[in-house]
């Protein structure tokens, strides 16, 4: 009996044992393969009826929800669909008119009159303008400039406003746009109201100054922070991440730094710009520096923020995080610093140099509004040569131009057209078409003026009836040409420079070791420069070249200089052409006055002087090595 | 781990077999006499053999056991079976949301202070079903669109479970569908969270915001200070720069097959297949549609379907059915009109068909416009320009359109084909604003992978002449031919333009010659001892080199001369971001051999110059030392060769553009050469080029290899 109880007990112990066993069983299971996660996060549970949970919508309530008229828009709000009329302007394109001011103004003001009036769009009489501008004036305190008379309720205006405390609420802006220095970011209406730079007074009007980078790369000795100061001058900080220069926590330990007066740009690595918008105005030092600005926390719209991609050029940081910020850029990839330097000049120098830039970069916006899908892409903006210079009218397909063939992994097409240019009737150049047509390359040899739509090639060989060129010298020419799509490449060569006695500009067609210019005679170029040359010059300049003809020449390399920043390229040329052609060479050794005349005129037009020399020519590897004939493949170069 | 496995089930098996036991010894009849104790001990050795084998078996293939072992660390319950929490009356509600919130002003940036990896760390609230007093449910508990969602969170690196530690916050209140919402509780669900603190670095996900009659284009749910992600938003309601705008998910993305159509004509040019579109807008469309005949097709919902047709995959105009969404792959142009909402799913339906939609909504914020470039892929038509749409998508050039066509589906794959794939962009725009110096750039957000792979950005892109009065570094690598050596360093330092010499010694067994033993020279000459006989050394970023123009040369380049070399400088001048180069090379594809060769006879071509007298750009003595793709620079040093192919590959690479060659002509007068500057009179310059650029990212490191190969054979020098 006591052996009966002892089992029995025994064996409710193990069963009850095993009841406990078997429903922890499943646990352990569970437990053992999640130990070597065990300090992984837990994550978001595995529902197991996933499958059943509802579905956000209902199928038909997505289609299906009410319909509902037209809304008016609200409470005075403004956008571009809602009060841009933009129905006038594709017809005539965008056409500005400026309303008169009374009374005087300011050079400031005057400048950026000049500069509309200067430009494409401008037009004399309201009833063609799409879109009229008004110059909000700087007057006493309390007051606002009267409303013009055809204000319509503010309707397809653009009110420029650039001083930084503007008449209050108490002008009636209507539906007016608003193109502000440094807006702040509350009252600003994006894709609607365009925000300025914050211009100095001084601002020139065309031209500038050039971008300060004198090298890609930051120079090892230059400190890596400049801070702008409240009086205008910026400061350098050290490099020593315990201090932290904007923040007055950390105020006692700043390091060795140094004071640089007001007006002087920074020389550093990177800018520091605190958020208040009187401090917008060290943003364009900081651009013109080179210096990566660095804003904390801007308090204000970045300007022409609707296209430039200002993450490309600076960096908007966080001011309440002082350490990780420094962190941040001092651990900055030497590629990103590179990327960000470079953008600052492009920008600088693309839109912000000079008042007409600024103006035109406003205006070429409210263009791209009214164009819609065939606007400026955003490359087009943001990489060299800039939107002011690559007209979307041209083409919407980023190949078409010279400038963005590594970008977009594309290359220029193989084929050139011949455009020859007959002054006079009388015998076709024979000779010469047959040369050109000689090379494999050539597409269309016309003997006539070309209409620019019947050029269907990217590269255009331009040629005078009196050029003569060999077949091998044009196809040597060419395929350097496919390498520098965006430069012109010519034989011959003309050189620009600064005549003290004078006290000019004057140019030269000797031979020396320098050059700036080919000319168009017979050189190869991108025929989207026929474009530009034909919309963008301001119409000054173009009857200048139209009516001195060695103006042409002159102006076509101030263009393409203009937009590359590059000097043009020197291909070789046989020897006996210049002995057989010398009035290949207008003006001789001692060019006329006109034509001195002519690249000063071209010089002013501009605002600075965008020649650029080289003292290089590219010559086929083999030239002139000493190795068979028959194994070069351009040997008819060689030929005495 | 298996072998823990088997010892536990042995273990179990063993416990259920003393269960057995005892019903064994219930059935003495059928069990022959023996001694008791052996016979117990037989059954149970018996029944632990085959319990054991029952076992074993019964969990090899329960099928629960077989599952991925990462799935068993996670927990696996029944909606259902969540936590009820009660929300009293008079809890209290958030304020309605603050237009006026900007990061810098309403988000809380120090929560995302520590973190070095700069990624944002996401919390997300732990399911509960919320009840008011009577106990009637405030909402659905969670619908299988925002479970999707969370989970695509909690998977991803933005995750933690560790509230203390996270940056934004996630509640699991289901906000999707404003209509599914009892509004005011909700917003005390909001309020009662543990980290609320008037929505501070929390984010809602809506996609069907407002509700009839007026249809707000922002969720009406009270939520204080919260970032909200919406599918819907108008200029109005958005915050620019705080909230982010998504899309609305489009079921059918994940229920129907739609592959990808090629470019190519298309049958429709415009086509509008939304069902309910007010009468005043189709009678535009209709209108459209009477005036260009075949070229427009309008549909809307049918009437007289059969039984069991899903009426959302049909369309039809008069009586012809159409499938839907595939029809969208028949036009070019889709229509986009916005209804009571403004954000509407079948802009997902359109943009991955390929179809380029035409927006027609006014004020509307499209999805993730922080970052995507719309106008790359859409067309945006006000609502009173509609009769004028089709002369305006009419001027677009069809490159243009195919490009659009294009951009459409490439936004569809990468932002808007599921639930994971919107939560991930929402939180990386949030990312980018919090760690904007470690932002995605435009490129990444936009541009096809076709076309990433196809461009290049070139890292020296600014038209730059750097002046001439830099000068360049010469960097002389050498071993231990010192006789040499001093004849090149002679020889450089009289090169005008020369700031600075660096000779990089490479030999550790020899010390350098004394320094009085130098030549004398009038630019500061520098000796680097290394560490280790390696080729790479030649190309260290060291921090001596203070010019941004590098001359690398060897110790055994005596040929070349001062006025040569300050030649190549100035033509490197004009060419910064390329290599310029003395000794040329052109590597050629051997069709016999299949494979890259190397050619040093003298060509028609050049796609090489040898280092052993280059100038170059000092970044890319960074690149080459820190950037280099792959093992190519171990391998160069662990070979001693190839160093200069390698070098020409990089630059090649990273620019697009081809090298200069440089040629030196002593006896040739040319007839340019009088002399304005230091550039001497007798002689020419030459500067070659070659036409080829080569740019290989694949057969980089196997061209190389045969290279050194051929190299090594005896051809290099």
């Amino acid at each position: 009996m006591q052996s009966w109880r002892g089992k029995s007990l025994w064996l409710a112990l193990s069963a009850s044992w095993l009841l406990i066993l078997l429903r922890v069983f499943p646990l352990l299971r569970l437990a053992v393969p999640a130990r070597p996660w065990a300090s992984a996060p837990q994550g978001w549970p595995r529902w197991l009826d996933t499958e059943l949970l509802p579905s956000f919508s209902q199928p038909g309530e997505l289609p299906e929800d009410a319909p509902q008229p037209p809304q008016a828009p609200r409470g005075g709000g403004c956008d571009w669909g809602a009060c841009f009329d933009a129905s006038k302007c594709r017809t005539g394109g965008l056409k500005v008119f400026v309303h008169p001011v009374a009374g005087p103004i300011s050079a400031s003001h005057r400048k950026i009159l000049a500069s509309i009036e200067s430009s494409r769009y401008h037009t004399a009489s309201p009833e063609e303008a799409c879109l009229l501008l008004f110059l909000s004036l700087e007057v006493p305190a309390g007051e606002c400039s009267p409303v013009p008379q055809q204000w319509n309720g503010g309707r397809n205006h653009l009110v420029l406003d650039l001083h930084p405390a503007p008449c209050p609420q108490t002008f009636q802006l209507g539906r007016a746009m608003v193109a502000k220095a440094s807006p702040t970011v509350d009252t600003f209406r994006p894709g609607f109201d365009v925000a300025l730079p914050l211009l100095p007074e001084a601002h020139p009007l065309r031209g500038g100054a050039p971008g300060q980078l004198r090298q890609h790369s930051p120079h090892p000795g230059v400190p890596l922070l400049a801070l702008a100061e409240e009086r205008g001058g910026w400061r350098t900080a050290g490099t020593d991440p315990s201090t932290c220069p904007w923040d007055g926590r950390c105020e006692q330990d700043r390091g060795p730094e140094q004071t640089h007066p007001g007006g002087t740009l920074p020389n550093a690595t990177f800018c520091l710009i605190p958020g208040h918008r009187p401090d917008a105005l060290h943003f364009l030092q900081a651009l013109q520096a080179g210096c990566i600005p660095v804003l904390l926390s801007p308090r204000w719209e970045l300007p022409f923020s609707e296209v430039i991609d200002w993450t490309k050029a600076a960096i908007v940081a966080d001011e309440r995080l002082p350490f990780q910020v420094l962190a941040a850029l001092q651990e900055m990839p030497l590629t990103r610093v590179l990327a960000l330097r470079q953008q600052t000049q492009f920008l600088w120098d693309a839109y912000f140099s000079s008042v007409e830039k600024v103006m035109h970069t406003t205006l070429e916006i409210i263009q791209d509004r009214i164009f819609g899908a065939s606007a400026h892409a955003s490359l087009l903006w943001n990489s060299p040569p800039g939107a002011l210079l690559a007209l979307p009218t041209f083409s919407t397909s980023l190949s078409d131009f010279p400038f963005y063939h590594l970008q977009w992994g594309s290359r220029p097409v193989g084929r050139f057209s011949a455009l020859i240019w007959v002054g006079a009737p009388g015998q076709p150049p024979l000779k010469l078409i047959q040369a050109v047509a000689g090379s494999q390359n050539c597409a269309q040899v016309s003997d006539r003026f070309f209409p620019h739509r019947a050029i269907s090639t990217d590269a255009i060989l331009s040629l005078d009836a009196h050029s003569s060129v060999t077949t091998s010298e044009v196809d040597f020419a060419f395929l350097v040409w496919q390498s520098f799509p965006e430069r012109m490449v010519g034989f011959l060569t003309w050189n620009h420079f600064w005549d003290e006695a004078q006290g000019g500009w004057g140019y030269t067609a000797e031979r020396a070791n320098e050059f700036s210019m080919v000319l168009t005679s017979a050189a190869f170029y991108h025929r989207y420069y026929h474009t530009l040359f034909t919309h963008s010059l301001p119409k000054a300049l173009r009857t200048l070249a139209d009516e001195t003809p060695t103006c042409v020449d002159i102006l076509m390399n101030f263009l393409v200089a203009a937009v590359t920043k590059l000097p043009p390229i020197k291909v070789p040329y046989g020897k006996q052409h210049f002995e057989a052609t010398p009035p290949l060479v207008p003006g001789g050794p001692e060019p006329q006055p006109t034509a001195r005349d002519c690249i000063n005129q071209m010089a002013a037009g501009f605002g600075y002087m965008p020649l650029v020399s080289s003292r290089l020519r590219l010559d086929p590897v083999l030239f002139k090595d000493p190795v068979s004939v028959l194994r070069k493949k351009y040997r008819s170069l060689e030929k005495p | 781990m298996g072998q823990v496995y088997l010892e536990r089930e042995e273990e179990a098996a063993c416990v259920i077999m003393c269960a057995s036991v005892k019903y064994n010894i219930r059935g003495p009849a059928l069990i022959p006499r023996m001694k008791s104790k052996h016979r117990i001990y037989y059954i149970t050795l018996f029944s632990i053999v085959l319990l054991g084998l029952i076992a074993t078996g019964m969990f090899q293939f329960w099928p629960h056991s077989i599952e991925s072992s990462s799935d068993w660390s996670v927990e696996k319950r029944s909606v259902r079976d969540v936590p009820v929490v009660r929300l009293p009356a008079d809890s209290p509600i958030p304020e309605r949301g603050d237009l006026s919130c900007r990061m810098h002003t309403c988000f809380d940036v120090y929560r995302c202070g520590f973190n070095p990896k700069n990624k944002i760390k996401v919390y997300i609230y732990s399911l509960k079903k919320y009840v008011d007093d009577f106990g009637v449910p405030v909402s659905n508990t969670i619908s299988r669109e925002y479970n999707e969602l969370l989970t695509a969170i909690s998977d991803s690196d933005y995750y933690t479970d560790d509230i203390s530690r996270a940056c934004l916050f996630v509640p699991s209140i289901d906000v999707l569908n404003q209509n599914t919402l009892r509004i005011k509780e909700t917003a005390q669900a909001l309020a009662q969270l543990s980290r609320w603190d008037r929505g501070t670095n929390h984010l809602l996900f809506n996609m069907l915001p407002g509700g009839p009659p007026d249809y707000n284009t922002a969720l009406d749910v009270p939520r204080d200070r919260a970032l909200l992600a919406g599918g819907g938003f108008s200029t109005w309601t958005y915050r620019q720069g705080y909230d982010v705008s998504i899309p609305v998910y489009s079921p059918l993305s994940a229920e129907v097959e739609l592959p990808e159509k090629g470019p190519g004509p298309r049958r429709y040019f415009l086509l509008s297949s939304q069902p309910a579109v007010h009468p005043e807008y189709r009678e535009d469309l209709e209108a459209l549609q009477a005036r260009h005949g075949e070229a427009v097709l309008v549909l809307d919902k049918c009437t007289n379907l059969s039984e069991g047709v899903l009426s959302v995959r049909r369309r039809c105009h008069k009586h012809q059915v159409f499938d839907y969404p595939q029809v969208l792959q028949e036009a070019t142009f889709c229509v986009v009109l916005r209804g009571a909402r403004l954000g509407q799913a079948v802009l997902s339906d359109v943009l991955r068909a390929g179809c380029v939609p035409v927006v027609i909504a006014d004020s509307y914020v499209l999805p993730f416009s922080e970052v995507l470039d719309w106008k790359r892929a859409s067309v945006v038509v006000p609502e009173e320009k509609m009769s004028e749409a089709y002369s305006i998508l009419q001027s677009i050039p069809q490159r243009q359109i195919e490009e659009m066509q294009r951009q459409a589906r490439w936004f569809w794959e990468a932002y808007f084909q599921s639930i994971k794939a919107i939560a991930l962009a929402t939180l990386q725009i949030i990312n980018d604003r919090i760690y904007p110096y470690a932002a995605l750039s435009y490129e990444e957000w936009n541009d096809p992978p076709t076309v990433k792979r196809g461009s290049v950005s070139n890292p020296l892109f600014l038209p730059l002449i750097p002046p001439q009065s830099q000068g360049f570094t010469a960097i002389v690598l050498t071993y231990d031919r010192v006789e040499s050596l001093f004849r090149v360093i002679t020889e450089v330092s009289k090169v005008p333009s020369l700031s600075k010499l660096l000779v990089v010694w490479n030999n550790q067994n020899k010390n350098p010659p004394e320094d009085s033993l130098w030549p004398k020279i009038r630019v500061p000459l520098k000796v680097v001892r290394t560490a280790e006989n390696k080729l790479s050394n030649r190309f260290f970023p060291y921090d001596e080199i203070e010019t941004e123009a590098v001359l690398a040369i060897d110790d055994d380049i005596i040929m070349l001369t001062s006025d040569e070399l300050q030649f190549g400088y100035e033509v490197w001048r004009e060419f910064p971001d390329r290599l310029v180069g003395y000794p040329g090379r052109l590597h050629l594809w051997d069709h016999e051999m299949n494979k890259w060769k190397y050619e040093s006879e003298w060509t028609n071509e050049v796609s090489m110059v040898l280092t052993g007298a280059a100038f170059y750009h000092k970044y890319f003595n960074y690149l080459y030392t820190y950037k280099m793709p792959g093992d190519i620079k171990n391998w160069v040093d662990a070979h001693m060769n190839c160093e200069d192919i390698a070098m020409n590959f990089l630059v090649a690479n990273v620019t697009g553009k081809a090298v200069i060659k440089v040629t030196p002509r002593k006896k040739f007068k040319c007839p340019e050469c009088t002399a304005i500057d230091g550039l001497s009179l007798d002689q020419t310059h030459m500067v070659e080029r070659h036409f080829q650029h080569f740019r290989g990212r694949q057969w980089w490191f196997s061209a190389c290899l045969y290279w050194i190969i051929k190299a090594t054979q005896g051809s290099i020098y």
